[in-house]
């Protein structure tokens, strides 16, 4: 019986194997690229991409289709509008501190072969800037007063107020679409499939599995070499690894870690290289400035600065950044990740001294310790909650550690591994004292001023302070160059000093690309912006 | 036996809308909803927030939402997927071929060699056969499904390199390739997702019909089919296997919803674009109407599946009354 089964088995095998030898006859095609992504886009439609359609996904596709007014400079500089990059735009002239004037690529054409032309241009921004269309991007393009066509061509940008990022503004947040792609009112986005002005052109999706798209050999700015361009869907980190390392995909964004085997094994493979690249993540203990249960009242613990600042100092974050994201995390300097230009020129975010940490607590009435070890006040244990997600893995483990940490010092720490969605609502409600939050920062700093101002609209944590508002305030507003800096430093120091949250990682996403790319150029504000230059 | 099939099917649809009330409301006491974790993930205002959870309703009172809902499904409109834009109904008629594809695979391998090996076992019981597939099903059973994809797939793709690591399809070949090209894809990239499946259900199917074989191949009809000098295989096939399959039977029904449902993690695993997977993200997402598009499909299939197997057992066992 037992060899009649391993006869079958065999024998099929056998069967198998010779039928699916005419599958590579048909699979193979060298100028084909598949990279495999954890989410399918739905709707890579500028304008379209609001709220849960806020995905890297549809930007990803977006970027293929759609082309930019300009490009942000390689060294995401957001304030020079000199050294951005012409793209649907040809040229750009500064008629006051106010207004912009954009002259289009006579060469630009839709895939439909029409012209691009300004009248695309208003209609997009006109969809841009209505907050009932895409409240998102009114809020990001709130100082565009404006934007009217000059003949077939140029297209002219008026602002508000003057300031550093006005360019920026007007080129990165959105890219044009043509006119009546989408209706121009409010409601959601019908499933069109996309006409756009980029390198690549829609062929398809098959849902679940993959967006299939097609080079435009008539792309005016040079034809891609890439001719087939697929983004592969497999949602498990361990399935697009798998994907990976068996020759099915040739590209990955953000290899997920941990674990830190996931990347070990990538690095091993002969046939892929490993990209590290700025990415705009940025982990953070974010400390609530009111009472959980009376938003009215300051936080009875964390209200105290002494105590906060003694939180970060007990903390080892260089080692647990390390034991987590290995080479590819790093501890920031204030709240900003690694791709915005302004941590580049940060100092170096302060060490482990539990010394100073104890004396601060100390200072602030926190000294005899329970049966527990836990320091008391008033008969008050330093007892605080810290919630963070249970989707991320890497946030767990770093909370373990911040509370072996902590107890180090006498501070307990009750962990909250929350499901998502609940762990998001006690967020917006400022239902914690310490929220494990993670943010993705656009390249630009004056995002800040959402969690970090007193108005700001993400200022979930209630933190206020009118110097530090002042200083964004001003940073926003210097024209470019070395006074930028500073004060965008400034604002930086400050916060460092006041320690609304602790930061904890900013951290390079880990790219893999099949070495058969010899050209592979990737770009951090946008991974697979520069496909169209990706040649073997 | 009209009578009765009305009567049972009226139990099966309240059953079904008793369940699909039940589901609605608990889904909104859950603590979270579809949009707050954007306000975590992706920082969006609160204000913004507000603007999107009158988009979709979520403003309104829950028992105005279940109004609403009753209304749209009373029409036969699941409502809009929140996390894709796009009606729900095409969303699960888009992934329910691939879910139907593997379920149906796994449960028609589970079901024919299962039952060939339950009756094998049954019938060498005590052999060392007997107590090699034994252990073998249930240690098969005892993997993690999630474990034992990731070994196959490793095993299979990533060193051998003899079948595809994930999918349903390779995107790479043309919608234009001959049909069976496209079939043969298909086949290959079905092995491993169901070659798991079978591994860690087989077991049941095994037991069952070992057990149900050794409660009849005693009893005085067998005994008198081989008194008649039948051959055993006629006894055996005729009359043992035939009365034996009654408790499969059962088991098939209880079945029936992971046709729909397939396994959440083995879809995971081979990025297979199942409903499976579809659903799990909705539960993550909180998706509302997707959510409960998935959920009453699973749902419908197992009163179905119910109500298959007590007409399924009323036809097949005459001892069964229509009553």
């Amino acid at each position: 019986m037992a060899s009649a089964i391993l006869r079958f088995a065999v024998r099929s095998g056998a069967w198998a194997w010779a039928l699916c030898a005419p599958l590579s006859a048909q699979t193979g095609d060298p100028d084909a690229l598949v990279i495999v992504t954890g989410q399918q886009a739905t709707m890579p439609i500028p304008t379209c991409m609001e709220g849960p359609q806020n995905l890297t996904a549809n930007s990803d596709v977006a970027d293929q289709l759609f082309l930019r007014l300009a490009e942000l400079p390689p060294d995401l500089v957001t304030t020079d509008e000199r050294r951005f990059v012409p793209v649907l735009a040809r040229s750009w002239t500064r008629r006051d501190s106010l207004t912009l004037a954009f002259d289009l690529d006579p060469r630009a054409r839709w895939h439909n072969g029409q012209p691009v032309t300004a009248g695309d241009v208003v209609f997009t921004f006109d969809r841009a800037r209505n907050p009932k269309v895409a409240p998102k991007l009114a809020g990001l393009l709130r100082h565009l007063v404006s934007v009217a066509a000059e003949g077939e061509r140029r297209v002219v940008m008026r602002f508000d107020r003057v300031y550093a990022e006005q360019f920026y503004d007007a080129t990165f947040n959105v890219a044009p679409i043509p006119s009546g792609l989408v209706p121009a009112d409010a409601g959601p986005c019908p499933a069109v499939n996309p006409v756009g002005s980029g390198p690549f052109r829609w062929v398809r999706s098959v849902p679940g599995q993959f967006v299939e798209l097609a080079a435009d050999p008539g792309f005016f700015l040079g034809a891609p070499k890439i001719r087939r361009l697929f983004f592969r869907t497999a949602a498990d980190p361990e399935a697009r690894v798998n994907l990976l390392l068996s020759g099915e995909a040739d590209a990955t964004d953000n290899i997920p870690s941990p674990p830190l085997s996931n990347v070990e094994r990538v690095e091993e493979a002969p046939g892929l290289r490993v990209v590290p690249l700025a990415s705009p993540v940025l982990g953070y203990l974010l400390f609530n400035q009111r009472d959980r249960t009376d938003s009215t009242k300051p936080h009875p613990i964390l209200g105290d600065r002494n105590v906060r600042r003694a939180i970060a100092l007990a903390l080892d974050r260089r080692r647990m950044v390390q034991s987590v994201f290995g080479r590819y995390g790093e501890v920031p300097y204030g709240p900003a990740s690694r791709l915005l230009w302004i941590q580049r020129s940060a100092p170096a975010a302060a060490g482990q001294d539990t010394a100073e940490a104890r004396r601060l607590l100390s200072k602030s009435g926190w000294v005899t310790r329970n049966e527990d070890g836990v320091l008391t006040r008033d008969g008050r244990p330093l007892a605080l909650s810290l919630n963070y997600p249970l989707t991320s893995e890497a946030r767990k483990q770093i909370a373990l550690q911040v509370q072996e940490q902590l107890r180090g010092v006498g501070i307990q720490i009750d962990l909250q591994r929350l499901e998502g969605p609940v762990w998001a609502e006690r967020r917006s409600r400022g239902n914690f004292d310490i929220d494990f939050s993670s943010a993705t920062q656009d390249p630009t700093p004056s995002g800040l001023t959402q969690s970090w101002s007193c108005s700001g609209g993400t200022n979930v944590a209630h933190y206020c302070d009118p110097g530090v508002d002042s200083l964004l305030g001003r940073a926003i507003t210097s024209p470019p160059g070395s006074a930028a800096g500073r004060l965008w430093q400034e604002v930086l120091r400050r916060i460092e000093a006041d320690q609304p949250a602790v930061p904890m990682y900013s951290i390079a996403y880990v790219y893999a690309v099949s070495r058969r790319f010899r050209k592979a150029p990737l770009r951090a504000e946008s991974s697979w912006l520069r496909v169209r230059e990706w040649s073997r | 036996m009209t009578r009765w099939l009305v009567v049972r099917g009226l139990q099966a649809l309240l059953t079904f809308a008793l369940v699909a009330v039940l589901l609605f409301f608990l889904m909104r006491l859950a603590p979270g909803d579809p949009l707050s974790r954007l306000s975590g993930e992706q920082q969006i205002s609160p204000r913004e927030i507000e603007h999107l959870r009158a988009q979709y309703g979520l403003d309104q009172p829950v028992w105005r939402q279940f109004v609403t809902w009753v209304a749209s499904v009373g029409r036969g409109d699941l409502g809009d997927s929140i996390e894709y834009g796009r009606p729900v109904t095409s969303l699960i008629a888009e992934r329910l071929p691939a879910t139907m594809l593997l379920g149906g695979t796994v449960l028609l391998i589970n079901f024919s060699l299962g039952l060939w090996l339950g009756v094998v076992q049954a019938v060498r019981r005590g052999t060392p056969l007997d107590r090699w597939l034994t252990a073998a099903s249930l240690a098969g059973y005892a993997l993690p499904s999630f474990w034992l994809g990731l070994v196959l797939a490793w095993l299979m793709a990533v060193l051998l390199r003899l079948l595809p690591a994930g999918g349903l399809q390779n995107p790479l070949l043309s919608p234009d390739a001959p049909m069976w090209v496209r079939g043969l894809d298909v086949a290959a990239h079905l092995v491993l997702p169901a070659t798991t499946l079978v591994i860690v259900s087989i077991a049941s199917t095994m037991r069952y019909q070992r057990r149900a074989m050794l409660e009849v191949l005693p009893l005085p009809y067998i005994v008198a089919a081989r008194a008649k000098g039948l051959p055993e295989r006629l006894v055996l096939r005729r009359h043992a296997w035939r009365n034996a399959l009654f408790p499969v039977l059962t088991l098939a029904g209880l079945w029936l919803p992971i046709l729909a449902t397939g396994s959440v993690f083995v879809e995971s695993v081979f990025a297979w674009p199942g409903l499976g997977s579809l659903a799990a993200g909705a539960v993550g997402t909180r998706d509302y109407p997707l959510l409960m598009g998935t959920a009453l499909l699973v749902s419908a299939l197992i009163v179905l599946g119910g109500l298959l197997a007590d007409i399924a057992y009323g036809l097949l066992d005459p001892r069964i009354r229509w009553t």
